[in-house]
């Protein structure tokens, strides 16, 4: 497992992976700089209204987009040239092939939020704010936004190991996230829709007496079960699928 | 010449789903407001006096964004046609010049475009009316809510058409296009000359023609640059 990783990793390095993963910092960048504090009131804490307002288009739309195009990314040197065919040859289960790409594709999510957290402190530094860093409010809300990820990586692993485009993968996120837009503003649908999650995990409003802003019940079933039915999906696709 | 190129790549992106992604886009611009009236319709109409102009102005609140995202994936559809097997190389060796393998292509994606256009205005009047909004149907407002912000969005579709052709990862035109995407995403924020913030229709002087023109100008200017850079280099 760890020499396939370790593959996977070095199969990564050399495929433009880095100005990808900058696209998530300067998406933030770009939110952070439209922020302006005078709309909130002085009594909360600026790191807070920033935040907030960064978060509602990044968690929305650019996190579970962006992680469509990392799976996608991750598997398009095997897409080419007979690659499935030669790795797959290799001493490894396909179970093991499939583990390690979803590993690797959460990693990168994973740097791609922590960078995000960069952007947000040097929004914090160009604003010039002197309010308390609150770190643990932050974290929560990277963490989480990161969490909320899990179900939707692996259906866009699924999708990208099917269609050799990038585009096909992308057409599908696209027609679940879009409607992300509507089921946060309800009530009765968001808590159910895998989609509106990183938006309802990074959505520091919430309750903070959890470990994340979300109930667990919803977590776990939501999250948690949405995690299950794509990895199940997509690891029995690979276990089929012709190469 | 012109026209078999044409016809070639019609035939190509035969069953891709790319005709079906063209009538989904505006089916789905129309089911978010189709979502919006039926939950809470006495409230939305209580919110303007004009109840169709009201109603427009929702729909195209969801078109601009719905138009990139559109562009981004048909342009890296048709570059993909040809990546997945290597086919630029059996393309540009058939006596045709790139120039009028790039206008074909070209042609293609914005007839695409246009149908989604079309079909916008058709299932927005249709909906318009299923609501019973009123009497007078603004079939000026209309049309310019499905096709300005097209128009508009035109220096997008040169960009992504050119960047997706030169590169042969397809994961640097999506990244720019989702950017792209957020961007007229917060097309109230952007400033006015970002290309992204154009189809919204919104700038400083509050009209949406300067978006047109402008974007027709710049579309063109891109669709050069992308053409004559395209023919310059390399077939991988």
């Amino acid at each position: 497992m760890y020499h396939l990783l370790d593959a996977e990793w070095l199969k990564l390095r050399k495929s433009k992976i880095t100005f990808i993963m900058f696209v998530g910092p300067i998406v933030g960048m770009i939110l952070g700089l439209t922020v302006s504090t005078d709309m909130f009131p002085d009594e909360i804490n600026h790191w807070f209204s920033t935040l907030m307002v960064m978060n509602l288009t990044y968690a929305l739309l650019f996190l579970p987009l962006i992680t469509g195009v990392l799976a996608s990314t991750i598997c398009r040197y095997e897409h080419q040239a007979g690659g499935w065919k030669q790795l797959l040859a290799l001493p490894v289960t396909r179970g093991k092939v499939f583990i390690a790409k979803y590993l690797l594709l959460i990693v990168l999510i994973f740097a791609m939020q922590v960078l995000y957290l960069g952007a947000v402190v040097t929004i914090g530094f160009i604003h010039q704010y002197t309010d308390p860093f609150p770190m643990e409010i932050v974290w929560k809300s990277i963490l989480g936004g990161w969490v909320a990820t899990f179900p939707l990586a692996a259906l866009q692993l699924w999708m990208s190991l099917m269609f050799k485009s990038f585009a096909a993968p992308l057409a599908v996120n696209v027609i679940f996230t879009l409607p992300a837009i509507l089921a946060v503003n309800s009530e009765k649908v968001g808590p159910y829709y895998p989609w509106a999650q990183p938006f309802s995990m990074m959505y520091i409003g919430g309750d903070t007496k959890d470990v994340f802003f979300i109930p667990w019940e919803q977590l776990i079933t939501v999250v948690g079960g949405g995690f299950l039915l794509f990895f199940l999906c997509g690891y029995i696709y690979f276990q089929r699928k012709a190469v | 010449m012109i026209g078999k190129l044409i016809g070639i790549e019609l035939m190509k992106i035969k069953r891709k789903g790319i005709w079906f992604l063209t009538v989904l886009g505006p089916i789905g611009v129309v089911a978010l407001q189709i979502v919006n009236y039926s939950v809470r319709k006495d409230y939305l109409l209580q919110q303007s006096e004009d109840d169709w102009l009201f109603y427009l102005l929702n729909t195209s609140s969801i078109t601009p964004f719905a138009i990139i995202l559109g562009i981004v994936i048909l342009t890296s559809f048709m570059a993909s046609i040809e990546n997945e097997t290597n086919a630029w190389k059996q393309l540009v060796a058939m006596p045709v010049s790139k120039y009028s393998i790039y206008l074909s292509k070209y042609t293609v994606l914005l007839f695409l475009l246009l149908l989604s256009a079309s079909l916008l205005t058709v299932f927005t009047f249709i909906y318009g009316l299923f609501l019973d909004l009123g009497e007078v149907v603004p079939y000026r407002e209309l049309f310019m809510y499905s096709f300005y912000p097209l128009f508009a969005a035109f220096p997008v579709l040169g960009l992504q058409l050119w960047v997706s052709f030169v590169s042969t990862n397809q994961g640097i035109p999506v990244s720019i296009g989702v950017i792209g995407v957020i961007l007229s995403y917060s097309a109230y924020v952007i400033p006015d000359w970002l290309i992204w913030k154009w189809p919204s229709l919104m700038n400083q002087w509050d009209e949406p023609l300067i978006n047109v023109w402008l974007g027709l100008a710049v579309g063109f200017i891109l669709y050069f640059i992308g053409m004559l850079d395209f023919h310059r280099r390399d077939v991988k």
